[in-house]
């Protein structure tokens, strides 16, 4: 059982030097992710034939070693938002309960040279909107750490199965802190890359300006391999990037920016005793430590919530019944279409379409779209401003620790305030990652977020590394140990 | 009430690009229903757009070739509205930044040249096919079927300003414009296959009033033909009906082929809301200098030039054009014919007339390839030199597009050389004049027009050997006319 526990870079040594087999662990991992499902409900299938063999070939290339790299044999869970070829994309909507993908998503064919087993698809907010996976058409996924709590969202599903060890990591969507948020709340690392670093091809898209694929791990350096197998150009994304990583200053030479409006109002002390936990460690280590200010983040939910709903409405345009997915009979075309949308999509979703409408409307459209871009514009050149004098910012992940289901169900707003840190490096592009950092008083895990220039993902993860193993957070929840 | 119509025309021309515009799916053209489709045009969730750079230098191409300003910072835009044969529900499209603006095209009209101004050039991505069973709407269809190899063929809008003032002129303006695309290779200019297809905006104002009337957007006209009459039916019923004291409603009409009638299919109250904005799949396109200059290099020559180089060989404007519209190795046989002869009238009427019309007779769709400029050109020489008749050039041209053989073997063969020796000529003359003693009677009396009889009789004593001009030159100066 402690197989589970272990990391990407361990595992790979046990099966190199044939302490263990890549079966085995595919066996333990069906076994522990049956077991969860009950209890947790993270995912939405699970696929036991097909990695039996894989599992199995998996084997012969470690005892012929012929093994591919770090992911060889290594059962990743997958977002259930991103296309494996063959199999379901529902995106935890009754509008594609029945979608079969006739193709891969880019991060599919790259993990598929790495030769990666895919545990199945885990459960998200329907259409990856929300922040506690309660809006899933399929039922909501529960806390590993305390299962009265939300995982957090959109990405709940792929936390909640990292965390009980159903998976060794998985694959999220991030547009306003949907890895980071349930990454956070579920004690893991969530690492959200540089706008364009990572293919969004395959991926169903919720805002197209915002999304971006990214892993949920145990460990910083399980997200390192992760995202170093999904991340480079793809022809198939006409806004991924081909751009060269640049390398920030490390250790005492970098200097480390607090976000002063991260601080403030709207965030709980036990958040922001963690952040004041990370500053110590830092000091002592002799970084140079700043307080800065960002005034427009203090407008990211507002800027946020027309720029994604605007560009969703014409993203989810296209499920109206014709051509695949859910489609409900009516007497004309328009009356097909108009009961399918009716019927297909859970209230949260209709609610963003309305909105996004609504703001794209002729007469608005400069009134709240428009002003939107021109303050998301605005917020960029902020950071750039900023990102001269800093080379890592630091804030919390969340304004709380992860909340009880039903908690905010019924009060939209105040559920969109959770995303108040994650939002920005969304809005601007920029590489940001939770790593778990201790527990609330009620044993629930808490996190930081670092963010830095577009561009240095590689150097920011070696600083969380290097925070990581300072921090000895022991990222196992009650009861999935073992 | 003196009332004048203004006319706008949108018209989209289907780019003849390998692959479609935001995928690499080949443009083939099949009868066969959804067999050129992938995720991104059929608009499968988590499918992604790459634009087409052909495409863009097609339409770049068009855009400078109309004389239009060339956006340099170009956005594509989602226009947004719900139609089962648009796969996203939105169509990728140019908004306020469109590839060019403010044009003009020279056309042709009533043997004067006039000029089209254009609004924009921009560029889109065409919808799939729906055909409607029952009926021919979507509202009232008992079924739909649909085709998506369509789907996603680059499109290449042009907007005309509303500046044109007769059916007449909208079809010249259709008839340029799709020439046009041809000399720039950037469509096969089909009407028939729907490459190239229009909607024209149409009002009708009081002859003295500086505003335009109410617009009526007129659908569904698929070949020249029904362009003029749709419009020229449309200004009809526009016409009587403020003539009447009625008022013109804004809305979308569709054109009946078979009962010739414009029928409303929808009010636009204020404008359709299409929610445009720009794609966030698509960055931002920049067309460098660089670009721009090289497209500009590449561009042949377009067929107002082309009327000017047939006018200055002496050609009028109404010949020119139709020369300068019809197919390429018509316009370059032409000069060919013209450099060998320096005769543009009878290179004109022979290769417009006569060749074209024994290949018709004939039904072959190109020339034989031992078929040559030049001989044509002897044929015409022949002509002018008096060596044959007219109709003599006729059979010999006849000859020689189904034999590979010269117009001297074929005037030797069957003796159609003319008799130009004015001796032997008086000869004959003089025969004839003497067996018809009353008719040169009847002449000197005045009777002119019997002089054509005697020359009649002159070509057929020789066995239509004597060209006619000489026959008559000879026969007046030997009856002193």
């Amino acid at each position: 059982m402690e197989l589970l526990n272990l990391s990407i870079r361990e595992l790979n040594k046990l099966f190199i030097t044939k302490k263990t087999k890549p079966s085995e662990l595919y066996s333990e991992i069906f076994n522990r992710s049956a077991s969860s499902e009950a209890a947790l409900h993270a995912h939405l299938s699970l696929f036991e034939e097909t990695n039996l063999d894989k599992a199995k070939k998996s084997d012969e290339r470690f005892s012929k070693s012929e093994n591919v790299g770090l992911l060889d044999g290594i059962p990743l869970a997958i977002k259930d938002n991103i296309n494996i070829k063959d199999e379901k994309t529902t995106c935890s909507s009754k509008m594609l309960s029945n979608f079969v993908s006739p193709y891969n998503a880019t991060v599919i064919s790259k993990l598929d040279t790495e030769q990666t087993i895919y545990t199945g698809k885990t459960n998200l907010d329907e259409f990856a909107m929300g922040s506690s996976t309660e809006n899933s058409a399929f039922g909501l996924t529960r806390n590993p750490w305390n299962t009265d709590y939300v995982p957090g969202g959109s990405s709940g599903g792929s936390a909640a199965s990292v965390a009980s060890r159903s998976s060794i990591a998985a694959l999220g969507s991030d547009t306003g802190g949907s890895i980071r948020q349930p990454a956070s709340f579920c004690g893991l690392v969530g690492f959200k890359p540089t706008y364009g670093s990572v293919s969004r091809y395959g991926l169903v898209a919720f805002a197209s300006s915002l999304d971006q694929i990214g892993p949920i791990s145990k460990s910083v350096d399980d997200a390192r391999i992760v995202y170093s197998a999904i991340s480079g150009h793809d022809s198939l994304d006409s806004t991924s990037i081909n751009d060269e990583q640049i390398e920030l200053p490390f250790e005492k030479n970098a200097t480390i920016g607090i976000v002063k409006e991260l601080m403030e109002d709207g965030i709980s002390e036990e958040s922001k005793k963690e952040v004041e936990k990370v500053i110590d460690i830092l000091k002592q280590k002799g970084y140079n430590i700043k307080e800065v200010s960002l005034p427009l983040i203090k407008l990211s939910i507002s800027i946020y919530y027309l720029i994604a709903p605007a560009e969703c409405s014409a993203n989810l345009a296209r499920f109206d019944g014709v051509r695949y997915g859910l489609r409900v009979d009516g007497k004309t075309s328009y009356e097909m279409m108009e009961k399918t949308r009716a019927e297909g999509f859970g209230d949260e979703v209709k609610r963003r379409i309305l909105l996004g409408t609504y703001a794209l409307s002729a007469g608005y459209y400069d009134e709240y779209y428009g002003k939107a871009l021109r303050a998301r514009k605005k917020m960029v050149d902020e950071f750039s401003t900023i990102f001269k004098e800093c080379d890592y910012l630091i804030s919390p992940t969340t304004p709380t620790e992860a909340f009880k289901a039903g908690e905010k169900t019924n009060n939209p707003l105040e559920m969109y305030m959770s995303d108040l840190c994650t939002i920005p490096a969304n809005l601007a592009g920029l590489p940001a990652i939770s790593i778990p950092t201790g527990l609330s008083s009620n044993n629930l895990p808490l996190g930081v977020q670092i963010m830095s220039k577009p561009l240095t993902d590689n150097s920011l993860l070696d600083f969380s590394e290097m925070l990581e193993k300072e921090l000895e957070f022991n990222s196992t929840p009650e009861g999935w140990s073992k | 009430m003196n009332l004048k119509p203004t006319i706008g025309i949108e018209t989209h021309i289907e780019l003849n690009t390998n692959t479609k515009m935001f995928c690499r799916c080949r443009v083939v053209d099949t009868e066969e229903p959804n067999v050129n489709l992938c995720p991104t045009c059929l608009g499968l969730p988590g499918a992604l757009p790459v634009p087409n750079e052909k495409a863009i230098r097609y339409i770049t191409l068009l855009a400078l070739a109309t004389g239009c300003s060339i956006t340099k910072k170009g956005m594509f835009h989602r226009k947004n509205y719900f139609y089962p044969d648009l796969p996203k529900n939105y169509q990728i499209s140019q908004f306020d930044l469109p590839v060019g603006e403010n044009g003009n095209l020279e056309i042709v009209i009533d043997n004067e040249k006039d000029y089209v101004e254009i609004e924009r050039v921009h560029m889109e991505e065409d919808t799939g096919k729906s055909s409607h069973e029952g009926s021919g709407r979507i509202d009232s269809a008992t079924s739909t079927s649909l085709d998506f190899n369509r789907s996603g063929i680059p499109l290449v809008e042009i907007v005309t300003k509303p500046v044109i003032k007769s059916s007449k002129e909208a079809v010249a303006y259709i008839e340029e414009l799709r020439q046009l695309a041809i000399e720039l290779e950037i469509s096969e200019g089909k009407l028939e296959k729907g490459n190239l297809r229009f909607d024209a905006n149409i009002s009708v104002a009081p002859s003295e009033s500086n505003e335009l009337g109410t617009k009526v957007e007129i659908k569904n006209m698929n070949s020249l033909r029904s362009l003029e009459r749709a419009i020229d039916f449309e200004i009809k019923r526009q016409s009587s009906a403020l003539e009447n004291g009625d008022i013109i409603i804004q809305e979308t009409r569709h054109w009946d082929e078979s009962k010739e009638t414009t029928t409303s299919m929808r009010s636009k109250e204020g404008s359709a809301d299409y929610r445009y904005f720009s794609d966030p799949d698509i960055p931002n396109m920049v067309l460098p200098d660089e670009f721009i200059n090289q497209v500009k290099e590449s561009l042949p020559s377009l067929p107002h030039e082309n009327r000017n180089k047939l006018m200055e060989t002496g050609l009028g404007l109404s010949d020119s054009n139709v020369l300068s519209k019809s197919e390429k190795w018509i316009f370059e046989l032409y000069f060919e014919v013209f450099n060998n002869t320096k005769d543009s009238k009878a290179s004109f009427n022979w290769i417009t007339g006569e060749l074209q019309g024994q290949m018709r007779k004939l039904e072959i769709k190109s020339l034989p390839n031992w078929f040559s400029a030049n001989l044509l050109s002897d044929v015409i020489k022949l002509i002018d030199e008096n060596k044959i008749s007219f109709t003599s050039g006729k059979v010999i041209l006849e000859e020689l597009i189904q034999m590979d053989t010269t117009p001297d073997e074929i005037a030797k063969r069957l003796d159609l050389y003319q008799e130009n020796d004015e001796v032997a000529i008086s000869k004959i003359v003089n025969e004839i004049i003497d067996n018809n003693q009353d008719i040169v009677e009847r002449i000197k009396n005045g009777e002119d027009k019997l002089v054509g009889f005697m020359v009649g009789q002159i070509i057929k004593s020789s066995g239509g050997s004597i060209n006619p001009g000489m026959a008559k030159e000879i026969l007046s100066k030997e009856l002193n006319l």
